[in-house]
């Protein structure tokens, strides 16, 4: 017990120097009992692979120059087709956080757009454009455009009403307004829907590499079902995972937080 | 010199629920001169936030006029500084940057405006605050940086709604005298509108009493200058005119 | 004016009725508008129906679907799964979300797992389940399951981590045993988080659900969807893609947010999802 204790507070002590081990060590007692079922014979080999398996492929994967190929393709997917959906969604947040007509007309619009759902555009995608990277591109932004207009619009709509004001009555044109007051009470805002919207269209990729794929970590995941390859398509589950959650985790998160903290606008 | 000046100003609110027109502003006249100080009271719904919002250019009025250095007013505009109940500091600029706001509208250099913006915080007493965000200060620091802000700028007259309700009494005593010094200093025309009687008598040169929509009554406050509580509370001028206002305030 | 209270009750129930009536038709009009748009712009511009349908092909389509019973059959399908998956994930979720976050240092040490497992809620399960499941209605119930559990059950933890200790020792000094203290202060402290989770987590499934039952299955609203593209039924697909989006706005509109503004209110718990 006393022995536990130590080792316990050790633990503490340390993640607390480096809290990247708080990250890392609750992964290992996953891995460990993963590795134990998958050693002991419960499950076939082939169908339920052990970590040194999925480490190997891992390696050869790299060896081979496929799995950064793959990477690099869906991420540069993801980042276009975020990039176009922040360069659209902001303006319209804007627009419909402060015009009431605007807000009037879209908002239903919005909704209901969003409750059809990225993936149930693929098939008229696939007819318009084909096996393709404007379907892909038109899938993502699709995705993400919705959480970065819908939380746009929450972040004008609580800026608070005196701000305007104030910034009116010391000489401000609308456009400086919206530049010096609405962009910016709006940002942390903004920034989460960026983050949900990220978070979404990741996914969303995925499931259209699985169906739409010539290439990318999704189509690699699917190429190893046609084939049987389990290895391969954990291998794609634990880089999907581990790249979102250092991007969310130590990138998106914090900015996140700086933005709102400093400011005081500190949304939980 | 009349600086500010309503004609038969106006305003009736559509009221939704009710399904008709209700009149918040029946009927004000008010003439302010240069560097005038006038407080204007009134129990609560005679129509005073409407009237500074009105003469701010936040709303729009339905009948009469209001003339700033004989212009017609129309909108918000940098010749009428605000000072809000709700300090309305913006949250992602610095001391300094929010004072120096109105300078940077009128495109103003960066090194000058600075330069202005530390003076007037100088005034204020707040110079080591400079470059502190708004939520790292006390609500009564936060309300002297939106009076600074509202001065830095230069205005003709500068509209204050109940601008100290919101910190505490002690506070709100050190705000007052902070506020008929830098007065003294700068003679801006200032209309600030209050429920305190005291705080109303405290600063003015004259003392506007409002109800339901109208001009009750004025006073003329006299009382010699710098004004500050330890004495005041004493004074045998200033105990009568509070009395007076505050029972015109109750009559109304 | 005297009025008696039933009498005022009820005038005042009859306006709200109004007014629920009146937003729902500005709700619905911009909708319409674009209904008439799409009305006017494809015969317009002789849109060919391979590309894109007309409203009255639509329509039929519909009449159709419903008239053989397939539209029902596959709505009937998707919405089994995704009830059964839905039900499950929370069964499992909720208990162990709880038994995680009443110990502050267990949360804290699961919380990156879960962070890491959330990201692959639903679709990116899809592979290994149907290799493991094979093709059908077990691997889309495992992906649904797999979506939701994962949210439910980190919102559960960070639902009943953030109960004040101080609430959960007045309990106990008020003589709460453990039993009392899960239902009377863990469960309904944490609600307003499992509501949130279920929100997000259906969302997550619902998404699943669609990408799976295009890959994976012969029955469901994304297989109607994904075998009307072999056959450029355009408005087979875009009857599918109403349906969904009509389907999804029913249950997140009437009934998640309802769900979750209810819970966050009557304990005024106002916290931002
Ligand atoms: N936006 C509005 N719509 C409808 N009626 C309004 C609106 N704003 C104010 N009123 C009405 O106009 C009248 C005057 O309101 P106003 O806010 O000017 O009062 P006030 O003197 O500032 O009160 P207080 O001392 O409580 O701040 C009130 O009867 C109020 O109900
Ligand atoms: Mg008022």
């Amino acid at each position: 017990m006393n022995i536990a204790l130590k080792f316990w507070s050790g633990y503490v002590r340390a993640t607390h120097r480096w809290p990247i081990i708080a990250t890392i060590v609750p992964f290992i007692p996953v891995v460990a009992i993963w590795s134990i079922v998958a050693n002991s014979g419960m499950f076939p080999r082939a169908f339920f692979p052990a970590p040194v398996d999925v480490m190997r492929s891992f390696i050869s994967l790299t060896y081979k120059g496929i799995l950064p190929d793959y990477l690099q393709d869906s991420l540069i997917r993801l980042l276009f087709g975020a990039a176009i959906g922040v360069a659209l969604g902001i303006p319209l947040g804007i627009l419909i956080g402060s015009s009431r007509l605007a807000h009037r007309i879209c908002w239903p619009v919005l909704l209901f757009f969003q409750a059809i759902g990225d993936i149930a555009w693929l098939p008229i995608l696939l007819i318009w454009f084909g096996f393709g990277l404007t379907t892909m591109t038109f899938v993502i932004v699709y995705t993400v455009l919705f959480p970065i207009v819908l939380s746009t619009v929450l972040g004008v709509q609580s800026v608070h009403r005196d701000l305007a004001r104030a910034a009116q009555s010391l000489g401000a044109s609308p456009m400086r307004v919206l530049w010096e007051v609405t962009l910016p009470g709006a940002l942390p805002n903004i920034i989460t829907g960026l983050r949900n919207g990220l978070g979404y269209g990741w996914r969303a990729l995925i499931a259209v590499e699985i169906i739409v794929g010539t290439s990318g970590i999704g189509f690699m995941m699917f190429d190893a079902r046609r084939a049987g390859s389990t290895v391969e398509i954990l291998l794609g589950m634990i880089v999907l995972g581990t790249l979102w959650y250092i991007v969310d985790a130590w990138i998106l998160a914090p900015i996140e937080r700086a933005t709102g903290q400093r400011w005081g606008l500190v949304t939980s | 010199m009349k600086t500010l000046s309503l004609k038969n100003l106006r305003k009736t609110y559509f009221d939704p629920y009710a399904g008709s027109q209700v009149t918040a502003v029946q009927d004000v006249s008010l003439d302010v001169e240069q560097g005038e100080f006038v407080s204007v009271v009134g129990p609560s719904g005679c129509g005073k936030t409407t009237i500074l919002n009105m003469i701010a250019g936040f709303i729009p009025y339905t009948g009469g006029e209001i003339l700033i250095d004989g212009n017609l007013v129309k909108g918000p505009g940098p010749d009428r500084g605000v000072v809000f109940q709700s300090f309305a500091l913006f949250p992602w600029k610095t001391v300094l940057e929010n004072v120096g706001f109105g300078p940077k509208m009128r495109g103003v250099p960066k090194d000058e405006r600075d330069r202005t913006a530390r003076e007037y915080l100088a005034l204020a007493g707040l110079s080591h605050a400079a470059d502190r965000y708004p939520n790292e200060l006390s609500g009564g620091m936060q309300q002297r940086v939106g009076v600074v802000r509202a001065l830095a700028n230069n205005p003709a007259v500068l509209l204050m709604d109940e601008p100290f309700a919101s910190v505490d009494a002690q506070t709100r005593m050190t705000l007052q005298e902070e506020l008929t010094r830098i007065w003294q200093e700068r003679k801006p025309t200032v209309i600030f509108i209050t429920h305190d009687v005291a705080e109303a008598v405290f600063l003015a040169n004259r003392v506007v009493v409002l109800s339901k929509g109208r001009v009750l009554d004025q006073i003329k406050v006299d009382l010699p200058r710098p004004r500050v509580w330890d004495q005041l509370i004493e004074d045998e001028t200033f105990k009568r005119l509070s009395a007076q206002v505050l029972q015109m305030v109750r009559a109304a | 004016m005297l009025v008696a209270p039933g009498q005022k009750v009820r005038s005042r129930v009859a306006w709200r009725g109004m007014n629920s009536l009146v937003g729902a038709a500005l709700f619905v009009t911009p909708l319409l508008m674009l209904v008439g748009i799409w009305a006017i712009v494809v015969p317009l511009f002789n849109v060919n129906p391979r590309i894109f349908p007309s409203v009255g092909s639509v329509a039929e389509a519909a009449v159709a679907a419903i008239g053989d019973g397939s539209l029902i059959r596959h709505i009937g399908a998707s919405m089994l799964r995704v009830g059964l998956g839905t039900l499950l994930g929370v069964l499992v979720a909720v208990p162990l979300g709880i038994a995680m976050g009443v110990s502050p240092a267990v949360s804290a040490f699961l919380t990156p797992l879960f962070r890491f497992f959330s990201v692959l809620a639903g679709i990116a399960w899809i592979p290994i389940a149907t290799l493991w499941f094979g093709y059908g209605f077990g691997a889309i119930i495992f992906v649904i399951f797999n979506a939701v559990f994962f949210v439910v059950a980190y919102n559960t933890l960070l639902g009943v981590s953030t109960i004040p200790m101080t609430i959960r020792n007045a309990a106990a000094s008020l003589g709460a045993g453990r039993w009392a203290l899960l239902t009377e202060v863990l469960l309904p402290g944490a609600l307003p988080n499992i509501v949130t989770g279920v929100r997000t987590g259906l969302g997550f499934a619902w998404r699943g659900l669609i990408a799976a039952e295009m890959i994976a299955t012969n029955v469901g609203l994304g297989y109607m969807l994904f075998v009307a593209r072999d056959f450029y039924r355009t408005e087979v697909i875009v009857l599918g893609m109403i349906v969904i989006g009509v389907l999804w706005l029913f249950i997140d509109r009437l009934l998640l947010v309802p769900l979750e503004r209810a819970t966050i209110e009557r304990w005024g718990l106002v916290r931002r999802t």
